[in-house]
């Protein structure tokens, strides 16, 4: 009877230790945290004094090497300027230090490394609609390295295992001396330690928004749009979970960061205490897209090639908020021309159509619109796009098929 | 009784918790190296950090600057031995005849082919199309161009990292073993770990001519294996990883024939 006793103990133990953990982390008990906590770490020139520190920086110098060098970044001298422009204005104390990097990859991201370098993907730059909102994520990872959150987190994990490990062993050298099983309880520590690490690690984000949205409110962006780019990525997500017959993911214990929504809520709550009453902020739209113009047709084009239908629409759709042109046309065509499921042909026509009765539609747009014309049998309008598309690209890779088949 | 076993248990813990594993492999044409050679080696990528109690590893600036010091005078003073021509490249920019970019780029390529010659000679995903082959991987144009713009026979890649046990780890395996007398013994939670690979390019045709990994490693903390930091440690892993190159199985058969 005894035994069973300890059983039933033992279980409900467990899971009330599981859901005290739970309790622990979820973001229920999580205050937030404020930008006016939010003071930089570290001034001008930083280096590390610190033994752990430097050997980070020391690794983290060969992966600068292998990044600054990498055949992802996009070679722009202009545009790499304009972010090494953002990144002196919004990056507190360090903003000289920083450098940056865009590489290629078509995805929602931006990292800090420990050494004060960045690397921004271009599909942020896709999804951006204003410079504050690059701004606002640019500044948010200047957060990361004034707030030394690297080692910060490093030492975190170091402390944590190593009391882990202690305690662990302890548990068995003492439980086996004692003579008591405790490996439950070790269980439970570990899944305890894990869980504070994916913790910390939602506080750091948490830190580097507060700080972000301070950053940019004191050089003039409207904080605001820190939160907005939160918005439109849950709108994404949600569009693309859509079209999946899926459900938009939802924060989890074992996250690095704050769900979507959190991180949004929190921002919302920031904006209000950084804003200055009376203060004029400039989001500086129109010079980010006549920086970002030249390569937007290759963020569309990566974009829609990950064929997530749901995300490229709401991405497309986003930008046409701005006004429809015959490039955001074009892509739209694209995204169902290569999703092809039953009667997409007819919407990806539809969309070369609309395309092509901008001014700026793309040469492929009228290759793609005489194509879809010459499949719906209307073979005299498919031959005038296709001469259109000759004129416009005539050393196109495909122009001797084209031109053979405009007879 | 129950001390006996545990002591048995122990002893039998101790014997198997540590080793030194090489396993190359080669050309089948292979021939080593010998005489009248021009061998460049690129930066070779040193990394020594520290084993913390939790088992987490980290890197140490002034371990891995001694390391790669002490290893790149050990593979000079063998080299010498062999009567090649030696240029080691601490930076990619030193090479005359090859710019950075180029160098960046066979680096980068070696450690792709390197991860697929690990892969399916060393983790187990073998290839039916390569059995008996030796090893068949080339990195193709741009090492046989690199080699004919720099003059070089052979590129050497050379890749080492060592962790070294902490105190508060050893500490932890001492307690892991006093457990043993109480029954809960736990002498291998894990100690200094080295990892070594090195490969061999034939410069004139690109391909990899030889590959070999040395696993070197204790699971009792406190145990050291050629302790990278020291000249004679690094000495002992260059020994280990390049000095006894085999000949592929057809240069072989070819010298017992003759």
């Amino acid at each position: 009877m005894c035994a069973r006793c300890l059983e039933i103990s033992r279980r409900s133990l467990l899971v009330g230790g599981g859901v005290a953990a739970a309790a622990l982390t979820t973001g229920v008990a999580h205050a937030r945290i404020l930008p006016k906590d939010m003071v930089p770490l570290v001034g001008p020139g930083y280096r590390p004094t610190e033994r752990d520190e430097i050997g980070l920086w020391h690794e983290m110098d060969r992966v600068e090497e292998e990044i600054s060098g990498s055949n992802l970044l996009v070679q722009d001298a202009g545009l790499t300027a304009y972010l090494k422009d953002i990144i002196g204005t919004v990056g507190g104390p360090a903003a000289k230090d920083f450098r940056i990097y865009l590489a290629r990859i078509p995805d929602f991201n931006a990292m800090m490394f420990p050494t004060g370098f960045a690397v921004v993907f271009s599909g942020l730059l896709l999804r951006m609609r204003n410079e504050a909102q690059l701004a606002g994520v640019i500044a948010h990872e200047s957060g990361h390295f004034l707030r030394r959150h690297q080692i910060r987190s490093w030492r975190d994990m170091k402390r944590k295992t190593d009391i882990f490990s202690i305690a662990a062993m302890a548990a068995g050298v003492g439980g086996a001396a004692g003579g008591v099983y405790l490996g439950d309880y070790v269980q439970l520590a570990q899944l305890g330690t894990i869980l504070s690490l994916f913790q910390y690690s939602r506080e750091m984000e948490a830190e580097a928004d507060a700080l972000g949205a301070r950053l940019i409110a004191d050089t003039g962006y409207p904080p605001v749009e820190m939160a907005n780019i939160w918005q439109q990525l849950i709108g994404e997500e949600d569009a693309s979970a859509r079209y999946r017959r899926k459900h938009r993911r939802k924060g989890s214990l074992f996250d690095t960061h704050p769900s979507p929504d959190a991180r949004m809520a929190d921002l919302r709550a920031d904006v209000a205490e950084v804003t200055v009453p009376g203060r004029t902020y400039d989001n500086k739209r129109e010079r980010y897209l006549s920086m970002i113009g030249p390569i937007r047709p290759m963020l569309l084009d990566d974009q829609v090639k990950l064929n997530d239908p749901g995300a490229s629409q709401y991405l497309i759709e986003t930008l046409a908020q701005d006004g429809w042109n015959g490039l955001l046309r074009f892509y739209e065509g694209e995204v169902w021309r290569l999703r092809n499921r039953h009667g997409d042909d007819v919407r990806a026509a539809q969309g070369y159509a609309a395309a092509v009765a901008y001014p700026d539609a793309p040469a492929d747009a009228w290759r793609w619109h005489g194509i879809s014309l010459m499949k719906a049998g209307r073979q005299a309008e498919a031959k005038a796009a296709f001469a259109r598309y000759l004129t416009m690209r005539p050393d196109a890779p495909d122009a001797a098929w084209v031109r053979q088949m405009v007879g | 009784m129950r001390k006996w076993v545990a002591l048995l248990a122990l002893a039998s813990c101790l014997s198997t918790s540590a080793c030194v594993q090489t396993r190359q492999f080669a050309d089948v044409q292979f021939t080593p190296p010998q005489g009248d050679y021009r061998l460049l080696v690129l930066r070779p990528d040193v990394t020594v950090g520290s084993l913390t109690t939790g088992g987490l590893v980290e890197p140490r600036a002034d371990w891995t600057d001694q390391a790669r010091t002490n290893i790149v005078a050990a593979l000079r003073a063998q080299q010498a031995e062999r009567g090649g021509k030696v240029q080691i490249l601490n930076r990619r920019s030193e090479l005359k005849g090859a710019n950075e970019q180029e160098v960046a780029d066979v680096e980068r390529l070696f450690y792709a082919v390197g991860q697929s010659i690990v892969l399916h000679k060393y983790l187990g995903a073998y290839l039916p199309t390569k059995r008996g082959k030796g090893l068949e991987y080339t990195l193709g144009e741009d090492a046989v161009s690199l080699g004919r713009k720099t003059g070089y026979d052979y590129a050497l890649f050379l890749h080492a990292e060592d962790q070294v046990a902490s105190t508060g780890r050893i500490a932890l395996g001492v307690i892991g073993l006093a457990g043993c007398f109480v029954g809960f013994c736990a002498p291998n939670i894990g100690g200094a770990t080295q990892l070594d690979y090195a490969g061999l390019v034939d410069l004139k045709t690109g391909e990899v001519v030889w590959f070999n990994v040395v696993r070197a490693g204790s699971e009792v903390p406190g145990v050291a294996f050629g302790d990278l930091r020291t000249p004679e440690g690094a000495q002992q892993m260059v020994e280990r990883l390049l000095g006894r190159m085999k000949p592929g199985i057809e240069a072989r058969r070819a010298a017992e024939k003759s």
